[in-house]
């Protein structure tokens, strides 16, 4: 868990993905796309649910905005984190991203019912997965205009 | 003097009053008390006693026959006052067919010769009906030997204890006709039923011989032989169904089937015969017999074994499969009980119940393949299917069993089972594992892509080699397992077939082409399609993987493609994709319809063979074929059916 001081300038992002491989890839990919981002890592749903509801060691967490989602984790499925996201009146604004291998159509239509903002599916090709980064950011971190958030809990 | 009541004092004991008065006076008198010396030379008195006598007819003839006396009893029971018959000749007592046969006159002269006769016949009585009577000629000499007349002492037999009334109330609630016969074959009692059969009146038919209505085969019976007594020759019939011929008055004839018991009477041994008209149950043999005939020749034709089952659960027909099958001989099995062949669930098929006729069960059961377990002779079970059809017969429905030994068919059906099973199981299989093995190769190629990227040139030229070698075999292993997973898609992924157009199909798998048909500036036309029963996705994908190998596979020169659809007799549209490219030679036919199998070297052509493979998939899942004809160097046509087309086009 990397975790940095929040300055108010920078934008963060929650990933919440429990491969190693894919952390550091997606790790890669916004390093490239020079936009001043922070990546925050949760490994599973629990520690996702502990970051965004600022409990335990992080007490000073940011309040992201954007949460990059995988649906298959331990300890808490990303099902449940996105349910849990979506019903609580402080976090359920906060763009949520499905990003997952899956492309059944079962976890479509499930995580759509569950709120998430988006369904994407990793791209196998990298230059495909550089690509589908920089739009996301581009789309949910420059050009939606969302609701001002208080930053307290 | 008190009537005097001899009914029930033997014939022979009053033969030998007539025969010897001395002898038996004596016995006589002491029943009526008589004083010895009384009784000594009474004549008059012991004629008086014979006069008396009610139960007895007793009278006396002249040499020829002619009645000179008269007693009570003779009045009683032949009707005659004995003014009335004194004087006339005895041959009155006859009927007249034993008068045209010389009888009387026959039976004087056996009694005249023998001294004796017994016999029981036929007696008419005044008025013309008759009665059957047990009688006694006795011929009457004088000291010298000279024949000076007769003496008949008779009885009515129809009075006699054995015959009474009781046996006759039995006889009329029996509902078979039944008729009684003595030992000389001649009837001497018969009911209601009886006389109905055979059409005469009861009259008519007493003291007839039963050779009357049954001509053949029943009279014989009851005849002695040297061999056996008429009791023995009885004994062997008795109990047994006979069938014979019954005749009626009018000269008609019908079938019957009669069954002998014996009665012991005084007279001997009575047969009484019930006598059932079989003519139903001759034509229903003789219809079933027919149709037997017609029908064994199919029954023999049958591949199955057939087995005709009655309703009582009995086998009445079977053919040579059926006896081959389970191991019995025809006699074995005609008249068994089907349940010794298929123990469970046939019989209980055509079993009424309280809520069905059995014709009703039965019913319920036609045309349906019903899955049981026959039983051999040996004991060895085997399974079957059994198709049950009604025949209507004379007797009543039977049922028809065609029985198929599906021990085959049974494993096959296992084999076939296991065999999709698991070719279920190798679909689920390719794609599970495809689907996971596609996780770890993205790290591997993403990761080498990024080695390649950051370090190319910064190490040394081993490394960049290694690195190229890396990322390109990863690159083809993602194509392949993406290939694999649509491959399997085809299968698992599909959809319902509906009502597609085709030719919208075409249109949207060339706009999907659209890059590659403008940078090779092909010309695709087609013939108007019809709508036909796919699943539209996946005909789209057989359209773009034809027309797209079609603008690969391409000589220099603008490739030219036209796709065309024509009906077949059988409703069956096949569609071909016609181009102008490299052609095919006629040996690689059949493989490049396989999964991952290339005619070209990489160099010259991407892919990894999947295309074609995909199409017959998809073609083969529609229940139609593919297949393609071609000459190198002059293009190829691809054709392809679709077993569920239809529509318009």
């Amino acid at each position: 868990m990397n975790h940095i001081e929040v300055e108010s300038s920078h934008l963060a992002v929650l990933l919440v993905e429990d491969s190693p491989g894919d952390v550091r890839l997606t790790q890669e990919v916004f390093r490239d796309t020079n936009m001043d981002i922070h990546l925050h890592v949760a490994s599973d749903g629990v520690e996702a649910m502990a970051f965004l509801r600022r409990e335990g060691e992080h007490v000073n967490a940011p309040r992201p905005d954007l949460i990059l989602l995988d649906l298959n984790l331990p300890k808490m499925d990303g099902r449940v984190v996105l349910a849990n996201i979506k019903a609580d009146a402080n976090l359920k604004s906060i763009p949520t991203v499905i990003l997952t291998t899956s492309e059944s159509e079962v976890d479509i239509v499930k995580s759509y019912r569950l709120q998430a903002n988006c369904y994407l599916s990793k791209p196998v090709q990298l230059e495909a997965f550089e690509i589908l980064v920089k739009s996301v950011n581009d789309f949910w971190l420059t050009k939606v205009k969302l609701p001002q958030q208080r930053q307290g809990g | 003097m008190a009537q005097l009541h001899i009914g029930t004092m033997p014939l022979e004991r009053l033969y030998d009053l007539v025969h010897d008065p001395g002898h038996v006076s004596a016995k006589v008198a002491e029943a009526l008390n008589l004083g010895e010396e009384a009784l000594r030379d009474s004549e008059e008195k012991y004629r008086m006693l014979l006069d008396e006598i009610q139960d007895y007819a007793i009278f006396m003839l002249d040499p020829q026959g002619v009645v000179v006396s008269w007693n009570a009893g003779a009045e009683r029971i032949k009707g005659y006052k004995a003014d009335e018959i004194v004087g006339h000749n005895f041959s009155t007592f006859f009927p007249p067919e034993d008068i045209q046969q010389g009888m009387p006159e026959e039976l004087l002269r056996i009694t005249a010769a023998n001294g004796r006769h017994e016999f029981q016949g036929m007696r008419v009585r005044k008025g013309g009906s008759r009665f059957l009577a047990s009688i006694i000629f006795i011929a009457l000499c004088d000291p010298a030997g000279n024949l000076r007349g007769f003496s008949e002492i008779s009885r009515d037999l129809s009075e006699s204890k054995e015959s009474a009334a009781k046996y006759r109330g039995l006889l009329e609630a029996a509902p078979d006709a039944m008729v009684v016969v003595n030992q000389s074959g001649e009837i001497v009692l018969l009911n209601v039923q009886a006389e109905k059969q055979f059409g005469y009146s009861r009259d008519e038919l007493i003291g007839q011989k039963v050779k009357n209505i049954i001509p053949q085969g029943f009279a014989e019976r009851l005849i002695a032989d040297g061999t056996r007594t008429a009791a023995e020759a009885l004994a062997q019939q008795i109990g047994t169904g006979i069938e014979l011929n019954g005749l009626r008055k009018d000269g008609t004839e019908f079938p019957i089937e009669i069954m002998l018991s014996p009665l012991e009477s005084a007279e001997g041994i009575l047969v009484t015969a019930a006598i059932r008209n079989i003519t139903v149950r001759r034509d229903a043999e003789k219809h079933l017999g027919q149709m037997e005939g017609r029908y064994r020749g199919l029954l023999e034709a049958a591949p199955d074994a057939m087995v005709v089952v009655n309703d009582s659960g009995d086998i009445v027909l079977l053919n040579v499969q059926a006896e081959k099958q389970f191991g019995y001989s025809r006699d074995e099995l005609i008249g068994q009980k089907v349940k010794n062949i298929i123990p469970e669930g046939f019989a209980e098929r055509l079993i009424a119940d309280g809520t069905r006729t059995a014709a009703e069960a039965l019913a319920q059961q036609i045309g349906t393949g019903i899955e049981l377990n026959g039983h051999r002779k040996d004991g060895s079970e085997f399974p079957i299917e059994i198709m049950l059809s009604p025949l209507e017969s004379a007797e009543g429905i039977l049922v028809t069993a065609a029985i198929r030994d599906i021990t085959t068919r049974k494993k096959t059906d296992a084999h076939v089972l296991e065999l999709n099973r698991s070719n279920e199981e190798l679909g689920q299989f390719a794609y599970v594992a495809s689907h996971d093995l596609q996780e770890p190769l993205r790290m591997v190629a993403s990761f080498t892509e990024l080695l390649a990227r950051r370090y190319k040139g910064k190490l040394d030229s081993d490394a960049d080699e290694f690195i190229g070698f890396a990322v390109d075999g990863a690159r083809r292993m993602q194509r392949l397992i993406q290939d694999l997973l649509a491959y399997s898609r085809v299968a698992t992924k599909g959809n319902d077939l509906l009502h597609t157009s085709s030719e919208e199909a075409l249109r949207r798998a060339l706009m999907n082409l659209r890059g590659a048909i403008e940078e090779s500036g092909a010309l695709v036309t087609h013939d108007p399609l019809p709508t036909v029963m796919a699943d539209e996705r996946q005909l789209i994908q057989v359209f773009q993987n034809l027309i797209g190998n079609a603008i690969k596979y391409q000589n220099p020169g603008i490739p030219q493609i036209h796709v065309s659809a024509t009906r077949n007799a059988d409703k069956k549209w096949t569609f071909s994709v016609k181009d102008n490219g490299l052609g095919i030679d006629s040996q690689y036919f059949e493989k490049i319809f396989v999964i991952f199998q290339r005619l070209h070297k990489r160099e010259e052509f991407s892919g990894t063979g999947i295309g074609l493979a995909i199409c017959k998939r998809i073609v083969e899942r529609h229940g139609g074929t593919i297949s393609v004809e071609s000459q190198p160097g002059h293009g190829s046509t691809f054709t392809f059916d679709l077993a569920r087309s239809e529509g318009k086009s």
